[in-house]
């Protein structure tokens, strides 16, 4: 498991960018309301085919003899293990030439529920990997909406919404 | 999270771009695969950009890689000189991070206790 699920999100976002994605877009839903935590993450990569899914879903890790297949991580087995043991589900669509959708839910309140982290450190990390790519970040509470995108120019509007001001919601997201 | 703090992560994002203008005397290669990023690879490569960007580098860039099959002694972080001599550091930290940036980047010499691999390519 890794410490933080914003370095899930780390570790999802750079098989995206390995994937070929110009664009790359991170959802948090954080509800006490609804003692839910989801976490989708999106990709315009090119995708996988079925083999190639079961075979990132598969903990095993490929003989250490052998090289390890290149790209191919236990990440996505980790999350999805995070995911069930916390009392939500883990789900993973993708097909070669449609990107690539990970989501993840997990009960907010479950006590093996990893903290949410570092998730700006996260986005910069991305940017840095890959300027090109557009990363998007969307980070919503029941009173809260954020919204980011690494490419958004000085004369835009920022995007950027800020519904309430109710401090703490958000704890924990940044350092 | 708040307004001000999106704004500076918007901000160090286009930082980003800005930097990998130009021509470069050194590229920082950080491998961030699963296991680089569960031994802590993330907060290496921000202590890196901050310690670069405080000193006002301009001739460094930062990139990423995945998986290097250097696992077991992660995090790693090559670094290559323009004129193709690669050296490799291993178990970083953000303290040891530091130093390679004041001693390496800066002045140009090499934190030989940290070092697990050099070599020179064409």
């Amino acid at each position: 498991m890794l410490e933080e699920l914003s370095l899930h999100i780390l570790d999802i976002g750079m098989n995206s960018l390995a994937a070929g994605a110009t664009v790359l877009s991170i959802e948090v839903l954080e509800s006490a309301r609804r003692n839910w935590l989801i976490i989708r993450v999106r990709d315009n990569g090119r995708g996988m085919d079925a083999a190639t899914l079961r075979r990132v879903l598969e903990q095993r890790r490929s003989s250490t003899k052998s090289k390890r297949r290149k790209g191919i991580g236990l990440g996505l087995a980790l999350l999805r293990q995070t995911a069930e043991m916390c009392g939500g589900r883990f789900h993973i669509r993708s097909a070669p030439g449609q990107g690539t959708t990970v989501v993840a839910s997990m009960r907010l309140n479950h006590v093996d529920r990893p903290p949410l982290g570092n998730l700006d450190d996260t986005v910069l990390a991305l940017c840095a990997a890959n300027p090109d790519v557009e990363i998007r970040l969307r980070y919503r509470t029941d009173s809260t909406t954020f919204q980011f995108s690494s490419k958004e120019r000085e004369h835009h509007e920022p995007r950027t919404t800020q519904t309430s001001q109710r401090e703490g919601t958000a704890a924990g997201c940044v350092a | 999270m708040n307004l001000e703090q999106l704004k500076r992560l918007k901000e160090k994002a286009q930082q980003q771009v800005a930097l990998r203008e130009g021509h470069k005397k050194y590229r920082v290669v950080v491998s961030m695969g699963t296991s680089g990023i569960a031994a802590g690879a993330r907060e290496v490569m921000k202590t890196m950009l901050d310690e670069i960007e405080k000193r006002g580098l301009a001739d460094v860039e930062v990139r990423v890689t995945g998986e290097i099959g250097l696992e077991d002694v992660e995090p790693v972080v090559r670094i290559e000189r323009a004129d193709g001599e690669q050296t490799t550091y291993a178990k970083l930290d953000p303290e040891k991070a530091r130093r390679i940036v004041a001693e390496h980047l800066v002045k140009g010499t090499p934190v030989e206790n940290l070092v697990v691999g050099k070599e020179k390519k064409p």
